[in-house]
């Protein structure tokens, strides 16, 4: 498990700025092909904000991410998502006019390869891949476990089932990679427990995983290595054992209420990192 | 629409045969209504595409069946272009145009969309006004007609066929791209456009491919209603009936096929009956139809509808 | 050059109108995210108000003015209490206020053509016609009167935001809606004010303007349009954008229509062309929010 991976996103000096805050301050990290990254740190520590400028939702201000060697910074989101990247969103950002069916299709849709015309005619190839995507997006949301809410409007859904739907949804996109914005947040244990039999399985396909997380109990046993963020930079990088006994990550937690060991689980509606 | 093909299909036979078959069983006068019933039923179908479904709160939708009617107009009778060429040219002036404005969708939300495609109304009508002898000023284009397409004259009923082709028309490309990746794209971008992008959909590019293309279906049926009384004049594609286009799609059920048809057809109805009645004021009862709709069943009459067929499978 | 004069006069008083038709947006822009088109409506009835109390009931300006801003101010909380509050109280997104006052807007407008028809009432104002002059300048006492009364508002609402505790809380609520309420700020209160402010400024407008021309339910969607365009020109963010956009619009609208070449009817096109090219160039309008401190 510690053999070296062939890395699919390479990060490099990643730096924000806003006005005089430096949010994210020289950040290297790698995802490797397979493997199931977490990043972590207290609150501030810049994951939120090195999440966003992943995803395109904000440019960064110095400093390079690759992906198979391809420069990515400055791509808008959906060309991100045109590459291979599907995210969740930790506020659950659920289409609310459409079924979790085609909530699910949405995150497909990068997929789609069929031109409009071949649709509006009916053409046999445009058929084919619609029926392809609608039987991949019942098999996804089985595989998530929401089989008996497919037809069910999205308002319907708790939180916790809204959360299910945000991984379906992205993994309609094929991804190579999934990011998931702290997908703990404000699931109770045992959902948190299904969450991460997901995420297990999502690994077991063989798509790399980055993870920022706040909650030590669900990310220390699903990540195969993790990176520690503090004031914006890197302060660690190892797998979860050698992480746990890190006395720099130990103290940087001991800012927060009880340190890493016992970071609290399950919070609804966290202010972002 | 649920039920086998084959079903579906004699729907669809069957409500096109009543549809073609209605001109020649009315009166000249009900044969009127009928035409500019089924003409608001064609805007209010595209206008439900790009407000309910894509959700471009767009102002300019009369406007574009102006540009259609006028622009056919003035190249036939002043161009001297034929009947083909005209229409061809009409619409492609009418997709550049819509091109255009349809940056603006792409870069403004909410009201701020729908008061600049207001303006770009406004002007379009200001235009008209000052356009002299082109456009016939404030009092229109008159003195034209339909030219014989193969030597046949096309009038009366059978000319209502041609506004049914149009109505269907726009009705079957709706549907059909509608049950696609391109329709969940556009609902995507009406209900969350952030998350659309993180999923792929290119937002601009989907607002501009609704916007263009539904305005040119408004500029298709324009067309069609310029030779229905051999007139087209500025205040028709005014403002007054941009908002009665907006609360056709409201009260019918704001996002579904059948609900802009169902409120176009309700509300020209019931103008077409109180008016002779009530003048004016008809008007009056549409605001506050609209108002309670909005109030009380959001989603409009299909709306009220899908819970009532939903509590009466609930019973058995 | 009197000429001129007499032009940047009567441009000055549009701008004001223009300008407080603006503020009637800002009212309840700020604090609900609500864009109101039927400010136009309550101006037309602002002016039919003031034509039944001074005219028909002989009331003097002293105290029909008040009295139209008053019943302008009440018609607004009743709107907003009866088909505003229920759409926020059920999360309805923020479309939907904004359609249902477009509904609003028909039924008032429809309410006033049946009541006072398509005809057009005289309105005097309180200083009478004879020309005034002050000064170079030489005008109506009316569009005097306008400039005056105008920056009495702006200044009673700069005022009202800069220097008391509830016009502090409207910034509040402007800036946060969640954080206000969690800080104790009566978010209904604040709505509800915010509704009968706009109106009564709205009202003011209309009948301001009235004595330059004459009341008409027609006069309502005009004004509706230029007072958004003043509020785009001019910015959302600041009091000042409103008398701001206006001036610039009303300056542009007089300026064109006496000096530039082209037909009159053309000149017409000048406020949604301004309307256009800053929505799509500059949507924040010309002044920017006060930096925070």
């Amino acid at each position: 498990m510690t053999a070296a991976r062939k890395s699919l996103i390479e990060v490099r000096g990643l730096t924000k700025r806003f006005g005089g805050l430096i949010a994210v301050d020289g950040l290297d990290f790698a995802l490797g092909e397979g493997e199931v990254l977490g990043l972590i740190g207290p609150n501030g520590a810049g994951k939120s904000t090195t999440f966003n400028v992943l995803t395109g939702g904000y440019p960064a201000s110095a400093g390079s991410v690759r992906l198979d060697g391809e420069e990515m910074l400055g791509l808008p989101p959906h060309r991100i998502a045109a590459r291979g990247i599907m995210r969740t969103f930790q506020h659950n950002m659920p289409f609310e006019g459409m079924s979790v069916a085609d909530n699910v299709l949405v995150g497909a849709h990068a997929t789609m390869r069929s031109g409009l015309i071949p649709v509006l005619l009916g053409a046999g190839a445009a058929r084919m891949e619609e029926r392809a995507a609608r039987k991949r997006a019942d098999e996804l949301i089985d595989f998530v476990g929401l089989g008996e809410f497919r037809d069910a409007a999205v308002t319907t859904l708790s939180f916790g089932q809204g959360r299910l739907l945000e991984t379906a949804r992205a993994l309609a996109g094929e991804p190579r990679i999934m990011l998931f914005d702290e997908p703990a947040a404000g699931l109770t244990p045992s959902e948190c427990d299904r969450l991460a039999e997901i995420v297990r399985g999502i690994a077991a396909r063989g798509i790399s995983i980055l993870l920022i997380e706040h909650d030590m109990r669900f990310l220390l046993p699903l990540a195969d290595r993790v990176v520690v963020l503090n004031f914006g930079r890197k302060i660690a990088d190892g797998a979860p054992d050698e992480i746990r006994a890190d006395p720099a990550v130990v103290d940087a937690y001991l800012g927060e209420a009880g340190g890493v060991g016992a970071a609290a689980g399950s919070r609804a509606g966290r202010p972002d990192a | 629409m649920g039920g086998a093909p084959a079903q579906w299909w004699l729907r669809w036979v069957a409500a096109t045969a009543a549809l073609c078959v209605l001109p020649f069983v009315l009166q000249p006068y009900e044969l009127d209504l009928y035409r500019k019933l089924l003409f608001w039923v064609a805007l209010a179908v595209s206008y439900n595409f790009l407000f309910g479904i894509t959700g471009q709160m767009a102002l300019s939708h009369f406007a574009f069946a102006g540009i259609g009617g006028y622009t056919v107009v003035i190249l036939l009778t002043q161009a001297d272009l034929g009947l083909g060429p005209a229409i061809v040219a009409a619409l492609l002036l009418a997709a550049v145009l819509a091109f255009i404005v349809s940056f603006a969708a792409t870069r403004l939300e909410g009201f701020y969309l729908a008061l600049a495609t207001l303006a770009f109304a406004q002007l379009l009508i200001i235009v008209l006004d000052e356009g002299g002898t082109l456009t016939g000023g404030t009092g229109g284009l008159t003195n034209y007609a339909l030219p014989t397409v193969l030597g046949l004259r096309i009038d009366g009923p059978w000319y209502a066929l041609v506004m049914v082709g149009v109505l269907l028309g726009t009705l079957a490309i709706l549907l059909r791209i509608d049950r696609s990746w391109f329709g969940r794209a556009c609902r995507a971008v009406r209900d969350n456009s952030e998350a659309a992008a993180a999923m792929g959909v290119d937002v601009a590019r989907t607002k501009i491919v609704a916007f263009t293309l539904t305005s040119v279906m408004a500029a298709a049926a324009g067309m069609v209603y310029a030779f229905f009384d051999n007139t087209v004049n500025p205040p028709v594609f005014g403002i007054e009936n941009a908002f009665l286009l907006l609360f056709m799609v409201i009260v019918g059920g704001s996002g579904s096929h059948a609900g802009a048809i169902v409120g176009a057809v309700l509300l020209k109805m019931s103008q077409d009956i109180l008016e002779p009645v009530v003048g004016h004021y008809h008007a009056l009862g549409f605001g506050i139809v609209v108002v309670a709709a909005i109030l009380f069943q959001p989603k409009g009459l299909i709306g009220a509808w899908d819970n009532f067929r939903r509590r009466m499978k609930a019973r058995r | 050059m009197t000429d001129l004069l007499e032009l940047l006069l009567s441009a000055s008083a549009s701008g004001c109108i223009y300008g407080l038709m603006a503020l009637a947006y800002l009212l309840i822009l700020r604090p609900t995210g609500i864009v109101n088109f039927a400010v136009g409506e309550w101006a037309m009835i602002g002016a039919f108000a003031t034509v039944i109390l001074s005219m028909k009931l002989g009331l003097p300006s002293v105290l029909a003015i008040p009295g139209a801003a008053l019943v302008l101010a009440v018609l607004g909380w009743l709107t907003e209490w009866s088909v505003v509050r229920p759409l926020v109280v059920r999360g309805a997104g923020h479309l939907a206020p904004i359609l249902v006052l477009l509904g609003m807007l028909v039924i008032y407008h429809q309410a006033m053509l049946l009541y006072f028809g398509g005809d057009q009432e005289p309105l005097d104002g309180p200083f009478g016609f004879r020309r005034v002059e002050l000064g170079p300048l030489a005008g109506t006492p009316q569009s005097f009167f306008i400039i005056v009364a105008t920056v009495a508002v702006f200044g009673a609402v700069w005022l009202f935001f800069e220097r008391t505790v509830w016009g502090k809380s409207f910034e509040a609520v402007a800036i946060n809606r969640r954080a206000a309420a969690l800080m104790g700020i009566n978010l209904r209160l604040v709505t509800a004010l915010a509704f009968a402010g706009g109106a009564a400024v709205a009202g003011l407008a209309g009948l301001l303007d009235a004595p330059r021309g004459s009341v008409e339910v027609n006069m309502a969607l005009p004004l509706a349009i230029q007072g958004f365009s003043a509020l785009v020109i001019g910015g959302v963010h600041r009091v000042e954008g409103a008398i701001l956009g206006g001036i610039i619009l009303a300056f542009a609208e007089d300026l064109t229509r006496r000096y530039a070449p082209i037909p009159s009817g053309l000149a017409l096109g000048v406020t949604p062309t301004l309307l256009i090219v800053f929505l799509l160039v500059r949507p924040t309008g010309l002044l920017r929010a006060k930096a925070a401190g």
